[in-house]
């Protein structure tokens, strides 16, 4: 009995073990597919302000209290961010970015995956930070992409706008 | 249709009970173990949690080096070390939702149990948060992921909106502050749990917090011999200029991660706190299970003669242990038999066992385990102590009587010597129950303080009719043979309030109360104490000249007799009436005090409801349970004790 008892006791702390073993590693899990790669859109950009800045009149200078009386008058909301990113002539992503902020007047941020297939793609990137007009920033790039390499799209005005990372 | 699944889920559990049992036997049942288990892994989890972080160095390059080191080189310690941090976080999951799962499928997680169940909840979070911040350390590919993943998914959230990924975008942008971050968050999340763990037994009785020593020690073992078989490694190291593609996962914690790009984060958002809200409003979700009043019912618990409150859906032994009274217990499933009873009056639910350790025909004659046994109405329960409070043993002795005296016409003060010149341990205010040939039961107090007490001293109060008390008067005669058990009961002096103490005896009551009282001078409580005997005639207030001398000689004493049919010849000038009633004259205001009432049924019956109204607190008056005493059916029940809970 006694034995019995002892070999059941095995029979279920074995299972036991199995299970911890078995699903802290197993089945695994597959990110990026055999074959992708992952290209990573993350920018953080401020668009230019919606309305123009604009030189106050002096009648209306005069109506406002005299601590106020500022030359320009500046409306803080931003114009959302425009992006689009082709891959091989084929629009992969678009949106229109809107401004962080209850008053909109924040910096656009977006951040996106595109996994696609590995090898040779033509990258064309564009964005556009005013209200209207084309897209004033392009950038176009060919990258030979590795299996599960991983490339990031980053946008910087200061230094030129689009940069092509990793 | 919740109430299909709490069924097939409860046979569930019921049937892999039993297959347990045979294998472990009932007290050794880790399934009745659930919660002290995933405590018991918390702490292998901390220990070798403590032992990793020794080694462990915060900064980019070093976290990887650090880990490695452990893993390879030092694999017979750091190694081994590193997979029991894993496989017993694990194993915390795994218990910690079987232990969510027993408790949802016993449909024991309504009324009085919302606390603990959503203390669970949020530890379940915390222990998932600190297991998925764990996987951050070592900053291989796997830390890789569940960094981004997590960035990627808390993104979603509007206050972040794509700011937090921009810190893993590139390699460079991790940093050695990172991993001190990591590190302080991995510490300051389990000091929380273990803080919470505190907060989600305090409100169980007497819980257990770890699990018996055979089951530690085998699973303990089990965990190294997983931990040598299957070490737990890293990955290659992290580099964000690659993508992750395919990698080992941890099931346990990372469950959902997968769902974040199957499905979207938002959808993991909805998921989890959806799922979350959903087990939170649990508690008060239909179908509602009202079987009797707000309030509960009462216990009449023999041989203690105490009435204490039970709640809604709580066990006969949790309402017990909660009252301090020393029931017995072992697994808390209804897999042992330890705690076994008779219910002698009232319905009660038997709640699910092991059939084997509670036959039909036990059922029957009224037995119940009284860990899984909940009434549905006003019970009246006998147990077997087994112990007293204070570790006490519970043994049956043989006396002699050495001295008798009669104090008044029908009360016999008798002293007992027992055998051996063996002195009893015992606190005043317990009991002891005298064992007639015939094997039935009569219990007494104990009337002398412990200290005082080189005999034991008892008073006898002559029932008519009644079998051993008549015999007590006209037979018994010192030299005679007693044989009793004790001590018994956990009614008890309680020293944990400042608040003035109020004695309420109706006659022989005066014995326990005696006992306290001589006890409280002995230790120096300075206390006020304020003694009310009630009793008919002045003829019935054997030994009164006791209280009287020590009101002379304590300050903080004061005694008030109270005859309720004083007779002409007593040419009595003191207080008169019910006893209770002068109480509540010179009180009108009870809230201040504590009563400790010893008395008849019918005194206590009749004093406790007016007490209460008078603003006395239920927990000042260690009851608020009086209702049961017209249906008390014992016939050993002469004295009712209200009060001293441990
Ligand atoms: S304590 Fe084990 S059956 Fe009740």
């Amino acid at each position: 009995m006694k034995a019995a008892r002892f070999v059941a006791q095995a029979l279920l702390y074995v299972p036991l073990m199995v299970i911890l073993g078995y699903f802290s590693t197993q089945p695994r899990f597959t990110d990026i597919a055999h074959g992708q790669a992952l290209v990573r859109l993350s920018f953080s950009h401020a668009g230019a302000r919606k309305v123009e800045c604009r030189q106050r009149t002096p009648e209306e200078l005069a109506k406002l209290p005299p601590n106020m009386r500022a030359a320009m008058d500046c409306p803080r909301e931003r114009s959302p961010v425009k992006v689009e990113i082709e891959m091989d002539g084929r629009v992969i992503f678009a949106a229109d970015v809107p401004p962080a902020g209850f008053t909109k007047d924040g910096a656009s941020t977006i951040y996106r995956r595109l996994p696609v297939a590995a090898g040779k793609h033509r990258f064309v990137a564009r964005l556009r930070d005013r209200p209207e007009g084309e897209f004033n920033y392009v950038h176009e790039e060919s990258l030979d992409l590795a299996p599960g390499r991983a490339v990031v799209i980053d946008f910087n005005a200061a230094q030129g706008g689009f940069l092509f990372k990793g | 249709m919740l109430t299909l699944i709490h069924r097939s889920g409860r046979w569930l559990f019921h049937r892999a009970e039993g297959v347990f049992n045979f294998a472990f036997g009932d007290r050794l049942n880790p399934l009745y173990y659930l919660g002290p288990i995933s405590y018991f892994l918390f702490w292998i989890v901390v220990a070798s949690g403590l032992y990793l972080y020794v080694f462990f160095s915060t900064g980019v390059n070093q976290a990887y080096d650090s880990v490695e080191y452990l893993t390879v080189q030092q694999w017979y310690l750091g190694g081994v070390m590193r997979s029991l941090h894993r496989y017993a976080s694990d194993g915390m999951v795994f218990f910690m939702l079987l232990h969510l799962g027993r408790h949802f499928f016993f449909d024991q997680y309504r009324s009085f149990r919302w606390f603990s169940w959503i203390t669970g909840i949020v530890l379940l979070w915390l222990v998932y948060a600190a297991g998925i911040n764990g996987y951050m350390l070592p900053w291989d590919r796997l830390a890789q992921f569940v960094v981004v993943a997590t960035a990627e998914w808390f993104d979603w959230l509007p206050i972040f909106n794509g700011t937090l990924i921009r810190n893993f975008i590139f390699q460079e942008s991790v940093n050695d502050r990172l991993f001190s971050l990591l590190s302080f968050i991995h510490i300051g999340i389990p000091l929380g749990t273990l803080f919470l763990l505190w907060v989600h037994t305090q409100r169980v009785p007497q819980a257990r917090t770890n699990p018996p020593w055979p089951i530690a020690v085998t699973l303990l073992a089990a965990l190294v011999v997983l931990s040598l078989v299957k070490p737990a490694v890293s990955l290659e190291r992290a580099d964000l200029s690659a993508a992750v593609t395919t990698i080992p996962f941890d099931w346990f914690y990372l469950t959902v991660y997968p769902l974040i790009y199957e499905w979207s984060p938002g959808a993991v958002w909805a998921l989890t706190g959806g799922l979350t809200a959903l087990l939170v409003l649990l508690p008060w979700l239909p179908p509602k299970r009202r079987l009797g009043p707000q309030e509960g019912f009462h216990i009449m618990v023999h041989p203690d003669n105490r009435i204490i409150p039970v709640r809604e859906g709580e066990s006969v032994l949790d309402a017990a242990l909660k009252e301090g009274i020393p029931m017995p217990f072992e697994c808390r499933n209804g897999g042992c038999g330890v705690c076994k009873g008779t219910v002698l009056s009232g319905r009660v639910d038997p709640g699910l066992y092991q059939s084997n350790v509670l036959t039909e025909e036990e059922r029957q004659a009224g037995k119940a385990l009284f860990c899984v046994c909940t009434p549905l109405s006003d019970i009246e329960i006998e147990y077997e102590p087994k112990e007293a409070p204070g570790g006490i043993p519970v043994k049956t002795y043989t006396a002699r009587v050495e001295r008798m005296r009669k104090l008044s016409p029908d009360v016999m003060q008798v002293f007992l010597k027992p055998g051996g010149g063996e002195k009893i341990r015992f606190y005043p205010g317990q009991y002891i129950n005298i064992i007639l040939p015939d094997g039935e039961k009569r219990a007494f107090s104990f009337a002398t303080a412990p200290h005082l007490a080189d005999l034991i001293e008892l008073h006898v109060r002559l029932i008519p009719g009644g079998r051993f008390t008549t015999h007590v008067f006209n037979e018994m005669k010192e030299g005679d043979p007693v044989r009793f058990e004790g001590p018994l009961g956990a009614f008890f002096l309680r020293e944990d309030s400042r608040k003035p103490i109020i004695f309420v005896a109706g006659a022989t009551g005066f014995a326990p109360v005696k006992a306290m009282v001589e006890h409280a001078f002995h230790t120096g409580l300075k206390r006020q104490m304020l003694l009310y005997w009630g009793v008919r005639s002045l003829k019935d207030l054997y030994l009164a000249d006791l209280p009287h001398q020590w009101e002379r000689e304590h300050a903080n004493f004061k005694f008030v007799p109270v005859l309720s049919e004083a007779r002409p010849e007593d040419h009595w000038q003191g207080r008169t009436g019910l006893v209770h009633e002068a109480i509540i004259e010179d009180f009108p205001d009870l809230a201040e005090h504590q009563i400790y009432a010893c008395g008849s049924v019918a005194m206590v019956e009749a004093a406790h409801p007016a007490f209460v109204s008078h603003g006395l607190s239920a927990d000042d008056c260690f009851s608020d349970a009086f209702k049961l005493a017209p249906q008390i059916q014992a016939r050993a029940t002469e004295m009712v004790k209200l009060g001293g809970r441990l």
